[in-house]
Formats: C-alpha cells, structure tokens, sequence
C-alpha cells in the first residue's frame, strides 16, 4: 500500500449543547491511501458522519489535526480549505445534494465553473462541458442529461452525485451512506459504478455505512463507537480479495 | 462564474422574484416619468413667468422717489437697453352698481387669479412699457377674441373721450362679461397723515372704462392685474408729477442679470440716500419677484420625489422578502456548494448576484421606459383622451401647447444610484445571512 493521502491523528469533536460540551469523536486516528477503500461502520451516533466532515474539512476538530499529503490541513484558512475541498475531495450524500434547479449535466458543470474564472470557463466551455457529458456517459446518464432532479429517479440521482463528485478529477472521495435511500438493486448498481471508477482512477475512498455486507467489499474495516475507532480490519469480501 | 450561473438559474426558475424586478422597474418609472413632467412643467412655468415679468425691477420705492433721478442714474448702465417707470396700487374691481365676489378664502392666494375681485392697478406709460416688457404684444395675443381687443395703434388707452381706461386680463373680462367700453369701478384706499400726523385711511372710487384685454402666457399674472395709464394713477393716489413707484428694467445681456441688479441695486441706494443710515429701494430679478410662485411648484416636485421614493423603499421591502424567502428555500444547496469548495463569500455573492440582477434589471427597465413614457407623454394623453375620453393634463389649465416634459440626466443618475442602493442593501442581508447558514446542518438533514 502506498503513503497515506488522508490522515487524522488524534482527532476530537466536541459539540456545545447549552452549557454542555457533547463529545462526538474521542481521539480518532485514521489514514486512507491512494487506491484504498476504507469502510466506516458503526450505529447511528457513533461518529462516522462527523469524521467524514472533518476529514473532508467541511468541520475543523476540536483537538487533533487532519493531513493532506502528510500535510496538516485543518487549520488552513478558509479559502485554502475550499480550494483543497475543490481540487482534491469529492462527496457524495445520502440525500444526493443535486440542486433542483439544474439539469444532470448542470450540476456536473456546476463542480467544473467553481474551480475556473467566468473567461476561464467561457473559453473552455466546450471542451469543459464534453468532459461532463462523458462522465455522465460513463455513469450510464447519456440519455439524462437534460433532465431536472426531480425528473430522475433516486438511482438516477446518486449516479449524477457520482458524476458531480468525479468531475474535478479528486483524490479522495468521502461517501456518506450513498446507498441508504435506495433500494436494494439500485443500491448495487450504484456501489458497483462507485467501486469501478475508484479502481479505475485509483482513488483513496471513505465509505460510511451501516451495511455490514456493503463493508466487506472494501479493503478494511474501520469499526466506531462512542466517537471512537474500536475496531480495524481486512474486509473478506470482493472489494478485499482485489 | 458559477455565482452568476446560479444566481440566473434561482431567478429564472422563481417567477415570485419578479415582483421585486417589477416593483424597483415601476419605481424608477414613477420618479422618471412625474420628476421629467415637473421639471418640463417647471421649465414652462418659468418661461411664462419671464415672458410676463421685466427682466429687472426697481421695487419698495419711497413716496419721494423721483422718475427723473432714477432714470437718469440707471440708465447709464452698460447692460440696461430700456426704461419704465410704474406706478401700482390695488383694490376691488367692478361693474359699478355690482357687488363684487366674495374674497378669497383662507388658503388661497392671488396666484389663482382671475377668481377673485381683488387685482393690482399699474399706471404705466404705454410706449416705455412695451420697450421693457412684452406689453405691445400682450395686447396683439391672437388668442384675443376680436371683439376684446384693445384700439390698435399706440395707445391702446386711447377712447373716444377722455374717460380714463383699463385694460383687464382676458380670461377676466370673459368671465365678467366685460366688452371694449363697459364701466367699471375701482374701489381702493389710500393712508394720509393728518394735520396732527395721525394716520386715517379714505376709500375712494374711479370709475373707469374697459379699453380692452391684454393677454401673457402666464394666467396668475393676467388675473392679478389690470393696467391704468400711469398719470390717471398718479391722479387717484394724489401723487406728485415725476413720482415712481416701481422700475422696470430690460437688459442687453440676459446672462448678466444678476451682476446688473447688484450694480443698479447700488445706483438707487446712491440716488435715494439721504445720509440717515437708511436704504431706500430694492432691484429684484424676475426670478427674485416670482420666488414664492416658482419655489411653490419645485416644492411639489420634491414632495412628489419624496412619496416616489416611498414607493421604491416599498419595492425594496418586497424584494427583501422574496430573497429572504429564497435564502430559507435554498439552504440545502448552501450545504452541498461549501462541500464542492465554495465558501461563505461565495454563498453571499450568490445570493448577492440574485438581488443585485433584480435591481439592475428592474433599473434597466424603469429607466428606459420611463424616457419613453416622459418623452410620449403628450401623444400617451391623446391616445388616452380617445380612448377613454379622460384628459389627465388639461393643457388649457396651464396655457400649455402639449404636456411638457424636460429629462434630466442628472436625476436619472440620482434615480439609478439610488436604485442600485438600495437593491444592494437589501440583498446583501439575506446574502450575508445565507453565507452564516451552517453548511453542515443541510448536509446532515433530510
């Protein structure tokens, strides 16, 4: 396995609740490495979602620090972090997160324009949008890419979430549960496109899942409760056996 | 590019936004188009005015005020072409045997004019008036019924005895029912110190005939005044031969009116000084004599500026809601934008980029179709009268040709500026509301 592209090191997460301080993550130390796929399992409230965001720096730890790169990045200021989320991390959500207002292929470009100049993006255009018709192609939406969210269906939906998240070319993708609101056809459909792509572009992947079998086609199992990692193992699934 | 891109796509899929648009447009339309037609009424105003006004007058003359002395002094001066010497009391006129109409009523001033019975009488010397003032064609007016007008030639006082005679304003005389050769009677009264000093007032009466009537471009002043030949004046008002009550004065240069009247000002007070401290006389320019009249209908125009401006705050609230109301709609697009690398100055330009669309939109929109409705307004009010048979600017009312209308690039700067404004402060508080929303809470909800 190569070096790890995304580290936390001792990572907590308090929450203020009034005068209380909750805490959600008790000293987490995690790294992911290029190529790598990471399952995240544990119950709800355990703390996977809340590292997912802070590793993808969408949160900052209370204590503790998240590496890019053997870089500490959590502390970098806002702009930086945004920049790092652009160019280096893609998300995808349980809810999908498309804007509604926006056709597939929209919310695909939309990822492309954050990342150049309104001239950047003007005279690029073409070619920028070629790249997302091609990757909505390649997550089988060639037919849908005129089509507004709410005229897709929840599988429809996740796929151009995957397109979204591709299409600035990250190292890393963070999934929150993707499959949790879809049925269980879709839901494969769905994980086996994630996986190809992940394989294919040798990503570093988070998965957070609930789903035990969904887990073991990972490389390793990292098992959370109580805002802490209790457990870590080799997957025996397919994703494993790789 | 993605704000804008956004922005777009949020405006273009909310039709509710464009109340806040249609609402600043209507606004912006409001202040061109009742801010141009003041300014053109304001601007036509003023040229009637002047064109019943001498350029200059020598007013609150002392009773020993001689014609001869002033005359002599004023005329020296490089700027003034022409002389004329007024002398003006007032008083009721009437058909003798007729009582005349009640006063005016309080609030209502001798602007109206032509409604009320009292007027001021001018003794004035016919020819020197016409070299001044528009006099001669005052009297030569086509809109003049023939069977009003005054004799031709060049004394329009003249009669066929020696009766003194008036000329009356023609709306007036109409009104009246007054002809060339009716009596009429003027009642005033004059102030006389008493073998003791004390100061007793006499009412006195002159019967007068109509010679005819005389018509300016400015009604306040046709229904104010009538005009006296000024010895039967200097007569009723028991004055002496060579006293002048007022000056008009022409000038060569218009442009140099002003700097005229501070140099005249300084030759009456140097004629009347009599070395007890006192200045005697007052040089005004037509401007300065009608101040009161003309600073009534610019007052107008800035109270009509200020209820305009009510509505735009009005507009504004309303596109405050709407982008308020789309703040809340789209946190969950707040939440997935700051995961792909947008920040919170990115979320506020966003929501920024909406407002400010709107505005600059709705700006566009009531500026150019406020000038073509300000520049049309004349042949809109046509169109309406044959439509629908209601004149909303009778013309006749105002002596004017067409409804007037005057755009001032200055005001459509202050209209826009202050357009842009205000679409920016009410943007940027749901944008910058949007950009403290805590992307994470979206992210983690349904």
């Amino acid at each position: 396995m190569s070096a790890p592209v995304l580290t936390a090191r001792a990572v907590t997460k308090n929450y203020r609740l009034g005068k209380r301080e909750i805490p959600v993550l008790r000293g987490v130390d995690l790294s992911i490495a290029d190529g790598e796929r990471v399952a995240l399992l544990g119950a709800s409230g355990a703390g996977k979602s809340t590292l997912l965001h802070v590793l993808g720096l969408l949160d900052a730890p209370t204590s503790g620090a998240v590496e890019y790169d053997g870089r500490v990045v959590h502390d970098l200021s806002v702009k930086e972090r945004a920049l790092l989320r652009h160019r280096h991390t893609g998300f995808v959500f349980q809810f999908y997160h498309l804007i509604p207002e926006l056709t597939a292929l929209q919310n695909v470009l939309l990822a492309q324009m954050m990342g150049v100049s309104m001239f950047g993006y003007l005279g690029r255009r073409a070619a920028l949008r070629a790249q997302a018709e091609e990757l909505l192609g390649q997550v089988g939406l060639s037919d849908r890419l005129h089509h507004r969210p709410a005229e897709l269906s929840g599988g429809e939906r996740q796929r151009v979430a995957i397109a979204r998240a591709l299409i600035a070319q990250p190292r890393v993708i963070l999934a929150d549960e993707p499959t949790g609101n879809l049925d269980s056809a879709t839901a494969t459909g769905v994980v086996d496109l994630m996986f190809a792509v992940q394989q294919q572009r040798q990503l570093a992947f988070l998965l957070v899942t609930h789903d035990e079998r969904l887990a073991q086609r990972c490389d390793r199992v990292v098992r959370m409760f109580d805002g802490k990692i209790v457990g870590e193992e080799a997957a025996t699934g397919a994703g494993a056996a790789r | 590019m993605y704000r804008l891109f956004l922005a777009i796509r949020y405006l273009l899929t909310r039709p509710i936004n464009l109340l806040g648009m249609f609402g600043i447009a209507l606004s912006v339309w409001a202040l061109v188009v009742v801010v141009s037609l003041f300014s053109g009424f304001l601007a036509v105003i003023e040229s009637h005015v002047q064109t019943a006004s001498a350029d200059l007058t020598v007013t609150q003359l002392p009773d020993w005020a001689q014609w001869p002395t002033l005359r002599d002094g004023l005329r020296d001066d490089s700027n003034v072409a022409a002389l004329a010497p007024r002398l003006v009391h007032h008083g009721l006129v009437a058909r003798p045997g007729v009582r005349p109409g009640p006063p005016p009523l309080p609030g209502r001033t001798s602007l109206h004019g032509g409604d009320q019975p009292f007027v001021f009488v001018i003794g004035v010397d016919a020819a020197a008036e016409s070299a001044v003032t528009g006099f001669g064609d005052w009297l030569r007016n086509p809109e003049i019924p023939a069977a009003l007008r005054a004799p031709a030639g060049s004394d329009p006082f003249a009669g066929a005895d020696d009766r003194p005679r008036v000329l009356i304003g023609r709306q007036r005389m109409e009104r009246d029912g007054l002809h060339p050769g009716d009596p009429v009677r003027w009642t005033y009264a004059i102030s006389k110190s008493n073998e003791q000093g004390k100061v007793e007032t006499d009412q006195r009466e002159v019967d007068l005939v109509v010679a005819g009537a005389f018509q300016t471009a400015h009604a306040g002043f046709d229904g104010n005044n009538m005009f006296v030949r000024e010895d039967v004046l200097r007569k009723a008002l028991e004055l002496p031969e060579g006293a002048v009550q007022e000056i008009a004065v022409r000038v060569r240069d218009e442009s140099q009116l002003v700097p005229t009247a501070d140099r005249l000002q300084r030759i009456v007070s140097r004629a009347l000084d009599r070395g007890n401290q006192r200045s005697y006389g007052a040089v005004e320019t037509w401007r300065e004599r009608n101040a009161p009249f003309l600073a009534s209908v610019e007052h107008q125009r800035g109270l009509l500026k200020i209820v305009l401006i009510v509505i735009m705050v009005v507009a504004a609230f309303l596109m405050l809601a709407t982008l308020s109301m789309m703040v809340t709609e789209k946190v969950a697009d707040i939440g997935i934008l700051t995961a792909m690398g947008g920040t919170p100055a990115g979320v506020t330009q966003v929501f920024l980029a909406c407002g400010l669309s709107i505005t600059v939109v709705g700006v566009a929109l009531g500026l150019s179709t406020g000038c073509l409705t300000a520049v049309y307004l004349e042949e809109i009010r046509q169109g309406l009268r044959w439509a629908t048979g209601i004149d909303l600017f009778p013309l006749e009312v105002y002596n004017l040709i067409r409804v007037p209308c005057r755009i001032e690039p200055l005001w459509l700067l202050q209209v826009a500026g202050m357009a842009l404004a205000t679409g920016f402060v009410v943007s940027a508080l749901p944008a910058l509301r949007a950009a403290r929303h805590d992307p994470l809470v979206s992210l983690r909800g349904t």
